[in-house]
């Protein structure tokens, strides 16, 4: 039996759409119901539903097999985990985000606001760049508009919200993407179940 | 002997059996103070798998450090004579957790040889790694991997150190993906990036992965590696281990210290590595001169969780008293019953939850089984 850790929301809805499409469906997880755990013996997988960035804590764990799980959670964390695929689904990128009439002033620390302190501040080492991080958990877009931070690190998809709050993407860092990730044991012990169903997502991927 | 085994919460039972199976291949126990000078490990530091040191004053004024690590501490310091110097050890290291930034003790067993290491010791050595792992779960695998693969490849190739960095990530974490997007974004000519994820990405039974990796070296130092890899081979082969090493090249420590074959060992209850080691002369050689070694180290701190002991009962008796009976007469029958091989409890009240396979309470000098 896999145990499959799938992002609850969106990214989930369109991971467990490909899975299903490989062959390994679970019809109950359609069932309108708060159940978080959901179970196709014939198929031999176990789908759990949890938090998009508890997804990597529960496969480091071992308490799932593999799951799908946003690069920005596993460039944000360290995670002692395999990652097998990119399955090119949830694709946006990681931003430096200004107001549209920013200058960057080099005469002093740059004031960063994200909620992915680490990102920003590899980011910023890469560049030499002296920087204070101000962590966010939420509405990042409001802290250079309220003059609380100078430029925003954050995930942008199609960039409508910076450009209804009046902010530009000012620097790519990098892209993003869902990934399949595995526990290293599950890898170890499960191999044949993992790599079949790697292989079977990389066909339909192709296509 | 099982009995008393059984009673043994899995760490302790294990560090029984290790320390037993180590003797009996003819290695010594090594003990060690619990601190060292804190400069000799800041010296070491990219050894080190974790970077916090936990550090105090002693009374002179020198900066100590409690042991992040074993094998340094034996490397510098174990009495080297003509002989072969064979270890195990049996030791805490206080080292930083990546979940909570806090310190830990854990404790971790080993064996470490020191000398001229041949063909002959780097199997012992995975043998005892091998069988160390089946002590701790029958469903075990021991992944092996060699130094001069990856590492040489990438000598070959003219780009930065970060690169490198990042390329030698992507391949622990088995990440093709971005593994080539950074090939490509640095200019390794192509033939090369296929080599890097086909290399990567091997993964079977050392036996029937051989004749691929022979096909795939592509250097001296490679094909040097096959050998080495292929006299294991022979020498394990026929053992009931043979079916249990895997070749997987995503395995790769410091190139600064490691050489030579390495590996790391998984069992089936615990979610990550349980056992790492491998031939480590460049350490060796910093700190003695003329020496090789090899070894390896199992992490015991977190397997009582993964193996958790059901025990149906607490004790096998449990008796309850009132304050009123007789001591000497209780005592007595409690040394009785020890006497005959029972464990038992004795109590006021029965404790929450507590679980006995006969319940009695004594009364008027005698015991009543309770229902």
């Amino acid at each position: 039996m896999l145990n499959i850790a799938l992002p609850k929301g969106r990214l989930g809805d369109k991971v467990y759409e490909l899975f299903a499409s490989v062959g390994y469906d679970c019809s109950e997880i359609y069932s309108d119901n708060r159940k978080l755990v959901f179970e196709n013996k014939e198929n031999g997988v176990r789908y759990l539903l949890v938090k998009p960035s508890d997804v990597a804590i529960y496969i480091a764990h071992g308490a799932a097999d593999i799951g799908v799980v946003g690069k920005d959670i596993l460039e944000e964390g360290n995670f002692d985990i395999y990652e097998l695929l990119d399955l090119n689904l949830g694709k946006c990128n990681m931003c430096v985000a200004a107001p549209n009439d920013y200058v960057e002033d080099f005469d002093r620390p740059l004031r960063v606001a994200t909620k992915f302190v680490n990102i920003a501040k590899n980011y910023y080492i890469s560049l030499n760049r002296e920087i204070e991080i101000i962590k966010l958990n939420g509405s990042i877009e409001i802290a250079p508009i309220l003059g609380l931070s100078d430029v925003i690190v954050d995930i942008v998809e199609s960039g409508k919200t910076l450009q209804e709050n009046n902010l530009r993407v000012y620097e790519k860092i990098m892209p993003i993407s869902a990934r399949l990730i595995a526990n290293k044991s599950s890898y170890k012990f499960k191999n044949d179940d993992i790599d079949t169903l790697m292989e079977k997502l990389k066909k339909e991927l192709a296509k | 002997m099982n009995e008393f085994l059984s009673t043994l919460s899995k760490e302790d039972r294990l560090n029984y059996e290790l320390s037993m199976l180590y003797k009996q291949w003819g290695y010594k126990e090594y003990r060690m103070a619990k601190f060292e000078e804190y400069s000799f490990y800041s010296d070491n530091r990219d050894f080190l798998s974790s970077s916090g040191i936990l550090a105090f004053n002693n009374s002179d004024g020198r900066l100590m450090a409690l042991k992040p690590d074993i094998t340094l501490s034996i490397v510098k310091n174990a009495k080297l004579t003509d002989a072969l110097t064979k270890l195990y050890y049996n030791e805490s290291v206080f080292r930083m957790t990546e979940s909570s930034n806090d310190f830990k003790e854990i404790r971790q067993t080993g064996v470490e040889v020191l000398g001229k290491i041949d063909s002959y010791l780097v199997s012992e050595v995975l043998m005892l790694a091998a069988k160390s792992l089946r002590t701790i779960d029958e469903k075990y695998v021991l992944c092996v991997s060699h130094m001069s693969f990856i590492p040489s490849l990438l000598a070959e190739m003219k780009i930065s150190e970060n690169a490198k960095k990042e390329i030698i990530s992507c391949i622990r974490g088995k990440n093709s993906h971005d593994l080539k997007a950074i090939c490509d974004r640095c200019g390794v000519d192509e033939e090369k990036t296929e080599l890097l994820i086909r290399l990567s990405g091997i993964n079977g039974r050392l036996s029937s992965t051989l004749a691929e990796l022979s096909a795939l070296a592509s250097n001296d130092e490679m094909k040097t590696a096959c050998k080495e890899l292929g006299f294991l081979d022979e020498a394990l082969a026929g053992t009931d281990i043979a079916e249990k090493l895997y070749i997987d090249l995503s395995v790769l420590n410091n190139t600064e210290y490691y050489n030579g074959i390495i590996f790391q060992g998984y069992v089936e209850k615990a979610p990550k590595a349980v056992l790492s080691g491998g031939r480590y002369d460049k350490l060796a050689a910093k700190l003695r001169e003329s020496t090789q070694a090899i070894g390896f180290a199992v992490y015991l701190d977190n397997l009582n969780l993964y193996y958790r002991k059901e025990r149906e009962y607490d004790s096998d008796i449990l008796i309850l008293f009132d304050s009123d009976s007789s001591s000497v007469s209780l005592l007595s029958t409690v040394e009785s019953f020890v006497s005959k091989g029972f464990s038992v409890r004795v109590e006021h009240n029965a404790p929450e939850g507590y679980k006995a396979k006969t319940v009695y309470s004594f009364e008027n000098g005698a015991l009543r089984e309770v229902k």
